[in-house]
């Protein structure tokens, strides 16, 4: 392993770190905030909401909204999507040189899709007015860094070359992770339970 | 200099306890998970009916964020261009109240619309409560709170002024019965039901005329239903205004609380006041809708549809529907008893706002808001061709008749215990 190898593989598992102890830590806060849900009499079933709220209460064809800005909801798709393949691969990375050629190469091509989306992402923002308004300089570098980490993982998935700058740049996004708003994945769980348990206990989604 | 400091902190240190006491898991994921996408813009009805910035929900969440990610955010501290962070103060307090109560009705439409399920009526109802904890409420709605706790503490001051008023709706219902064995009865011990009205005879007589063909065991409630602490997200006094119809239940050993056609005191009592005291309530809780569901449904009244022959639609109003669960219910009534059911599209869990939701139409400075948010209910309505407007929230009944007058929509607005009195054979 080279000295540049070496390094890279030093700021990607620094971040890793950083990045699970700085969610641990948001977990455990928001698990100390109170818990409060409905205890009255059901109508419904909470536990139905939260399967629904899971599945297709995130269906496009039951949302307005997504046949509205049905780019704008696609490309959100594609993107998390593609983030979810680009941290398979890093996760795979040590062991790049063993993965078949035609894997890597479509991973490759999927992932510069990604970024592709990433770089949607910049434009959809910019051009609509209430979004460029409300954009903060975070908004702006999470979508940077993640744009990023997908076309470097696809660069690498095919040129293994430069795996080194893919660890890196993996490192500082994951240490960015728990202080930006890309920790609203975190958030993303308690935010469908409760829309599944209120929803779901009144009766609303049945 | 010192004084602004202090000031400064004063408010930092209002807004960080209220925020501290607010913020449970659901508001928190409802503030930290929004990426602002901008998804959500076109579920709002204000926006619809006026396309400005200042009425995408996301715009409305930002004010309380800025403010969140000011008081909780590491970064925000630090870094507050970074991130958008800002001090609580007068302006920015100000700004949000009004935000707050006068742009957003707490209807939850935005919920369903949105990728993740931002629940941005929970964040406004959070601001609400930094508002009112801060001076900065609608000095109606403290008012009418204030009203509806003054009463809860001396109802023996009220009694007999009610009993007499009371006297002569029940002269009324005898006389639309044509019988002198109808009766009001108040402070029933051991009746099944204790019906909770509002405070027009419109929610005292269509439902008395029914109590009394069915032979229901009931008792009128000596308190209306409407809560405004709910809207001033002011949950002690809520909790007061609640406890009132609570105790008077308790006191009178009746089996359930029927709440009359009204938006926000059904959930309220339903939902929340269980929250409120910590425990689930001793008795059942429903609406009235729920109860002439079962009358129908068992055949306990018997109805001409004739008499309701002209074209009727039905308006959700969202505390019924998207916070209340109650569907299908007043819908089984309708068709029961009118020949003309036409919906409005979109309907029941993503129907829109009349647009005076969560207190809006009880203070005068926003009629203009609110006819204007009305506008896409006004728009919906006459597509219907209906002649009758059924809806069950006092709220939303004066909104549309404001609606009616402001849009030409020639209609008339009823409620579904109207609709009922009026079709009984």
């Amino acid at each position: 392993m080279s000295v540049f190898e070496m390094f890279g593989a030093v700021v990607a598992l620094a971040g890793a770190l950083i990045c699970t102890a700085g969610l641990a830590r948001l977990i455990l806060a928001a698990q100390r905030t109170p818990f409060r849900t409905d205890i009255a009499p059901a109508r419904g079933s909470a536990a139905r909401g939260v399967l629904y709220a899971f599945t297709l209460g995130m269906a496009p064809w039951v949302k307005e909204s997504a046949r509205i800005h049905w780019v704008a909801y696609i490309r959100g798709i594609l993107f998390h999507l593609t983030i979810f393949l680009g941290l398979a691969l890093l996760v795979a990375s040590p062991w790049l040189a063993q993965i078949l050629t035609q894997v890597r190469l479509s991973v490759a091509v999927i992932l510069e899709v990604g970024a592709v989306t990433g770089l949607a992402g910049f434009w959809i923002r910019l051009r609509e007015p209430a979004l460029r308004q409300l954009s903060t300089p975070d908004d702006y570098a999470s979508l940077g860094l993640t744009t990023l980490f997908l076309a470097l993982g696809g660069l690498t998935a095919a040129v293994a070359e430069l795996l080194p700058v893919f660890w890196i740049i993996s490192g500082i996004t994951m240490t960015y992770v728990p202080f930006s708003k890309l920790r609203h994945f975190v958030y993303f769980f308690y935010a469908r339970i409760y829309f599944g348990l209120v929803f779901g206990h009144r009766g609303l989604l049945e | 200099m010192n004084t602004t400091v202090e000031l400064k902190e004063n408010k930092t240190a209002v807004s960080k306890e209220t925020l501290g006491k607010l913020i449970d898991r659901r508001v928190l994921g409802a503030l930290e998970v929004c990426v602002r996408c901008g998804i959500c813009t076109e579920s709002c009805h204000f926006y619809r009916s006026d396309p400005k910035v200042e009425y995408t929900p996301f715009y409305r969440a930002e004010q309380v964020r800025q403010l969140y990610r000011y008081l909780n955010d590491p970064l925000g501290r630090l870094a507050p261009r970074w991130v958008n962070a800002k001090a609580p103060t007068d302006e920015s307090l100000s700004k949000l109240a009004e935000t707050a109560f006068a742009t957003c009705t707490l209807c939850h439409r935005c919920t369903l619309e949105c990728p993740f399920g931002v629940e941005t009526a929970e964040i406004m109802r959070v601001a609400r409560s930094l508002a009112t904890a801060a001076g900065q409420a609608p000095e109606m709605l403290v008012e009418l709170a204030n009203a509806a706790i003054a009463k809860g503490e001396n109802p023996d001051f009220f009694r007999d002024f009610y009993l007499e008023q009371v006297k002569g709706l029940e002269e009324e219902v005898q006389d639309k019965l044509g019988s002198s064995k109808a009766h009001i009865p108040v402070g029933k011990e051991g009746a099944d039901i204790l019906y909770v009205p509002l405070s027009g005879a419109h929610t005292i007589v269509p439902q008395a005329i029914l109590f009394n063909v069915v032979g229901e065991s009931w008792t009128l409630s000596m308190f209306e239903t409407a809560n405004y602490a709910v809207f001033l997200g002011d949950i002690p006094k809520a909790k007061r205004i609640a406890e009132r119809i609570i105790k008077e239940a308790e006191l009178l050993k009746v089996k359930e609380i029927v709440i009359t056609e009204c938006g926000h005191g059904y959930p309220a009592m339903r939902w929340e006041a269980p929250k409120w005291l910590g425990h689930p309530l001793p008795f059942r809780v429903r609406s009235i809708l729920e109860v002439l569901d079962e009358y129908v449904q068992k055949g306990r009244l018997h109805f001409n549809r004739g008499r309701n022959g002209e074209p009727i639609t039905y308006h959700d109003s969202c505390n019924l529907g998207r916070k209340g669960g109650l569907y299908e219910e007043p819908r089984r009534v309708i068709r029961a008893v009118a020949s003309d059911f036409r919906e409005m599209t979109p309907n029941r869990i993503h129907s829109f706002c009349c647009g005076a939701g969560s207190g809006l139409v009880a203070v005068p400075e926003w009629t203009d808001i609110r006819l204007q948010a009305g506008k896409l209910k006004a728009d919906q309505i006459r597509r219907t061709g209906a002649k009758i407007v059924i809806t069950s929230c006092d709220n939303c009944r004066y909104q549309i008749g404001e609606l009616n007058e402001h849009y030409g929509l020639n209609i008339e607005v009823s409620s579904i215990s109207e609709l009922v009195v009026k079709a009984l054979s």
